[in-house]
Order: C-alpha cells, then structure tokens, then sequence
C-alpha cells in the first residue's frame, strides 16, 4: 500500500557536468597584475635605478636606445629608464592625492546638498550643474596657467578643487534616498551630529556607487598632470614625472628622437588603461535580459 | 498657457544673464588676484628695467591702479557700450584679436563636432546590430582604449608618424605662409588636429549611441514589430533609432563645449592659430581684457548648450519640466 501513487514515464536525466567557475573569470586580473608591477616599480625605483635620473649629462644628449641606456637618454642627457621609475611615483601619488581631494570634496558638498532643505538643495545642484558643463581639462588648463608655476602639491589641489561635480550629484541622489530611514533618523534622535551620521551611517551606503567613479578620478588626475606639464605650465623640467618627461618632445620631435616622446608616453597610456580597467570592473554590472530583435 | 510660456522663457533668460555676470565677475577676480605681471605682456622685458615713477605711469595708463572692484565696475560699463579693452600684447582692440582667429577655431571645432556627431551614430548603430559578437567586442576594447589616450600624446605621436617619419603632412599652424586663402592648403593642414578631435571623442558618444539602442531593442514594441513580419532593418532603423535619436541629441548639445575644450588643447599641440592658443597665451602672459572677452565667449556657448539639452529633453519629456533634474552626462 505504500506505493500507491506510483510515478511513471520519469526521464532518467543525464547528470549535467557542472561548469566549475572559474574565481578569475570575468575580473582583470591581467591589468591588475600589470598596475602592481609599474606601482611596484615606482615604489621600489632605488633598487632598479641605474644612474641618478636628475643627473644632466649634456655630452650624452638623445642617445637612442642602447645597453648602457635601456630606453635612451633625453634631450638634457638624462637616463629615460630611471626617470620613467623614479617619475612615476609622483605622477602617481599626485593622480592619488588629487582624487583624495576632490573625493572629499564631493562627499562633503554632496551629502550637505542631499541633507539640505528643498530650495537651498536646488541651488547648490545649478551650481554642480554649471560647473559639470565646463570641461574639466580646459578649466584645470586655464586656472593653472593664470596661477602660474606650479609644485606638487598645488597642481593637485587644482586637479582636485575641479573634479569633484559628478561625484557629487551622484552621493546628493544617494543620501536623499537614505537620509529619512529608519537609522538616520534614530542616530540623529540620539544626538548624532552631521559629521557623524555622514561617517558612520551614509559613507558606507554610498561607498559603493562612488568607487568606479573614484578610480576613474585617479586618471582623469594623472592625464591632467601630464597635459599641464606637456604644455609647460605644470612642474617644472626639474622635477620629474611622466608629463614633464613628455614637455621636451618638440625639441624631440625635432631630432626626429622617437624614444623621448614613445615610452615615457606608453608607460602613461599603459597605466591609465589599467586603471580605466579596474574602474569598469567596479562598475556596476548590468545584467541584461535577451534581445527582442 | 501663453503667459506661462513667457515666465518659462523669461526664467531662462535672467539665469542666463545672471551667469554670465557671475562667470565675467568669478574671471575678473581670479585673473587679477593671480600671481603675475601683466606690463610684462604689453611691455615686454623692458618691464625690469622700469623706474619706479615709470611703472606707476604705465599702470594708470592701462588702468591697473585702481582697486579691483573699481576696475570691475569700469570694464562692464565699457563692456556694455561693446568697448572690451585693448589686447596688452597685440596692442589691439580684444574683438579685433579674436575676430581674426575665430575662423580657424570654428573651422576645426565645427567639422570635427559634426564628424563626431556623424561617425559615432553610425559606430554606435554598427556595435548594437553586432551586439556581444567579435565585431561589436573588438570595437568596444579599442574604443575604451583609444578614449584613454590623453590627447596630446595621441597628437605627438600622429605628428611623429605622419609629419616627421613619413613626411605626408604638415605638423602646425593653419596654412603655409602666405597661403592663408588656399583652401586646398588650409585642408591639408586640417586633416591632423581634426582626427585628433574627432578619434578622441568619439568612443564616448559611439558608445552611448549603443547602449542606449540596446536599451531600445530590449522594449516590447520590437516584439510586436516582429511579430508582424517586419525585418530587423526596418526595426532598427525605422524604430529603435527614432525613438533612441531625440535623447541623442540632447546630449551632443551638451558635447559642444567638451569637444571645443578637446580643440582647445588640440590647438596647443599643433600651434594652431585659433582661440586655444590665444586663451592659453592671454591666461599665462595675464592679458586681462583678452581672457576675459575668451572665457565670456566660451561661457556663453557652455550655458546656450546645456539651455539647449534642456529644452530638447523638456520637448521629448514633458514630465522632466517639474523636476530639477536635467539630464547627465557621466564621463566614462
């Protein structure tokens, strides 16, 4: 009597080999071997460095690429391939140190925008809006010629103080979704200030739909220090970084030095797409149904 | 309904006064506070030689002596009877300096927006009919690659390539010397800093062509299209870019003004004679009446793009005009 209801006509279905996924599947991992490898690189610049890359030796002007010299010498006489090591660590410490800036920046105007009451909110975004409508490198560009000559620090802080506008609109959208639930409101019962809420309760909601945005930051920062430096209003030819490496390609260009202005320029290239690439992989992923066409 | 559109408008256009004000006052005060000598420009070295007595003499020559909202208040009441100064380094009237460049400018700015606003419909279209096969991803890697590129190095090697390697063409300016109406000539200058433009802005309209034809295809008026028998061409073309081309073209007249900043530094690279060089050379050599007429000029063309984004969106979706919201535009 047990089996009663006895069921027939059942397929026998073959066991489906589960496809094991791969953990590296889908994550660049390939960039982001070759970022470690040029950060590391710059970091450890001492220990691959071969002559003092700040040393101008005039009697060794544009030697093209030999043994002795790996990438070539430049138009002052300096050794390419220890200045490309040692010049990194500054382009990329200001491409860091401009996105903290206008990180904090944004988080700031962002979250005072998205907590502000209706009318005053409305007027901070006009103002994100018009500033967003200026294009960012012609602004850096012209606000860093009429400063003048510039250092490390103050080149990143007029990277930073211009690229803050979308970051901004976007944690203003997050934190007005966020500021009247349940926890905002009750951490502010409790006496919690602006500061507070801010760093405890809306950053690490908002941390996530920033983080592409932040690294993308991060090349926006490093292009714009070269494209100043290229066109001679950046550091100065003293200090070396891969823009102010690439400020001596007219002079280059005309001792047809093809050396001077490709690798300096490819090791800039190869960095910022590593970057755009981890940048896309934190991107959201979209997951789009079938096509209807 | 009537009056309501003059308060429409009439807004619009006291925002747009009341930007211009701000953006002339914010560049007065920032030129002028800055750093720097402007005698330099209109002098030349024989500034550092100057006694004294002199130097006061040539600042109240050019009006520099006064305070700052003094001479605030001087330039805009010339301003407004169209006297914007002289150029301290061309010693010529400002509108007579940019008059004479603003062709070049707008002969490079205007062909390559237009060839961007051609090539990357058509790129974008290309990419969503192959969607996700080898075409569609091999165009997509280049694309994010080439969008990486800073400009100017892009520019440096294409000058390495084609001017100095193969010698095809020439590497500045905008005509020979003495050929400045040879239109055969002023073309064969063009073709460099114009696909510069054009190769670096491209990818990003090209790729929002795609995506949001993409977004187009998924609707379910393609499902009913097909349903009665029409072909994939005809969907495409006769529907989904339809509806995709209004929102398209919304954003391109955001892009304006970035694919001038693009021709901006593209003239730099090529000393090209256009408004870029004459912004970057006023900024840094401080010729205050210059920069400031550039930076009103170009102003005004950021603020009549993004009105005009507006107004096309509000036109395709009336429900946009309530809300603050205008559209965005996220940098890949």
């Amino acid at each position: 009597m047990s089996n009663r209801f006895e069921v027939v006509g059942i397929r026998p279905l073959p066991e489906q080999p589960v496809q094991k996924e791969k953990w590296y599947r889908g994550k660049p991992l390939f960039s982001a071997a070759l970022l470690a490898l040029i950060v590391l690189g710059c970091l450890g610049c001492r220990l691959l460095i071969t002559v003092d890359p700040t040393y101008m030796d005039l009697s060794r002007c544009s030697v093209p690429p030999s043994r002795q010299f790996l990438f070539g010498t430049d138009t002052m006489g300096r050794d390419i391939f220890s200045m490309i090591w040692y010049g990194g660590r500054l382009s990329l410490f200001i491409g860091l140190a401009a996105t903290a800036i206008s990180t904090a920046i944004a988080i700031l105007f962002g979250a005072a925008s998205g907590c502000a009451p209706n009318w005053l909110d409305a007027l901070l975004m006009r103002l994100t809006e018009i500033l967003l409508s200026i294009p960012g490198l012609l602004l850096i560009v012209l606000l860093q010629a009429i400063l003048g000559r510039a250092n490390v620090l103050s080149i990143s802080l007029v990277i930073g103080v211009t690229g803050w506008t979308g970051m901004a609109k976007i944690i203003r959208t997050e934190v007005r979704q966020i500021r009247s639930s349940e926890y905002v409101l009750a951490s502010r019962c409790m006496g919690g200030g602006f500061f507070h809420i801010l760093w405890r309760h809306l950053t690490p909601n908002f941390v996530s739909s920033i983080m592409f945005m932040v690294v993308m930051n991060v090349r926006t920062a490093i292009a714009a220090e070269s494209t100043l430096s290229f066109m001679g209003i950046g550091l100065p030819l003293e200090v070396v970084t891969w823009g102010s490496m690439l400020s001596l390609s007219e002079k280059a260009l005309l001792s047809r030095a093809w050396w001077i202005i490709l690798i300096p320029g490819l090791f800039l290239v190869v960095t910022l797409l590593c970057i755009t690439s981890l940048g896309n992989y934190l991107r959201k992923t979209v997951n789009r149904k079938q096509s209807n066409l | 309904m009537k009056r309501n559109r003059m308060v429409y408008y009439g807004e619009k256009i006291l925002v747009f006064i009341l930007s211009v004000f701000l953006l002339s006052l914010a560049v007065f005060y920032v030129s002028r506070l800055a750093p720097g000598d402007p005698l330099v420009s209109y002098y030349g070295d024989r500034v550092e030689k100057m006694s004294p007595q002199e130097r006061a003499w040539a600042e109240d020559r050019l009006g520099l002596n006064a305070p700052i909202h003094v001479q605030y208040a001087r330039w805009l009441r010339d301003a407004f009877q169209g006297d914007f100064g002289i150029s301290y380094k061309y010693k010529m009237d400002v509108v007579e300096v940019i008059s004479g460049r603003i062709g070049n400018t707008l002969l490079l700015g205007g062909t390559g927006f237009l060839l961007i606003f051609a090539l990357s419909l058509l790129l974008g279209v290309l990419c969503a009919w192959y969607e996700d096969r080898p075409l569609d991803r091999i165009v997509c890697k280049i694309g994010t690659a080439v969008s990486c590129i800073p400009e100017f190095w892009l520019a440096l090697v294409f000058i390495l390539l084609f001017a100095v390697s193969l010698g095809w063409l020439p590497s500045s300016g905008a005509y020979s010397v003495g050929k400045s109406g040879d239109w055969g000539d002023r073309l064969h200058h063009l073709i460099l800093p114009l696909s510069i433009v054009v190769i670096n802005h491209l990818w990003y309209y090209a790729y929002m062509v795609r995506n949001r034809i993409l977004e187009e295809v998924r609707a379910d008026y393609v499902l009913l299209a097909k349903s009665k028998g029409l072909t994939k061409k005809r969907i495409m073309f006769r529907h989904c870019l339809r509806s995709a081309i209004p929102s398209y073209l919304s954003i391109m007249a955001v892009s304006v003004p970035h694919v001038l900043g693009g021709t901006y530094i593209v003239e730099a690279v090529f000393s090209y004679p256009g408004l870029g060089t004459l912004s970057y050379e006023s900024a840094r050599y401080k010729d205050y009446n210059l920069l400031m007429l550039l930076c009103i000029l170009s102003g005004v063309l950021v603020i009549l793009c993004s009105m005009a984004a507006q107004i096309i969106n509000e036109r395709i979706d009336p429900r946009v005009r309530g809300q603050e919201e205008t559209s965005e535009v996220t940098k890949l």
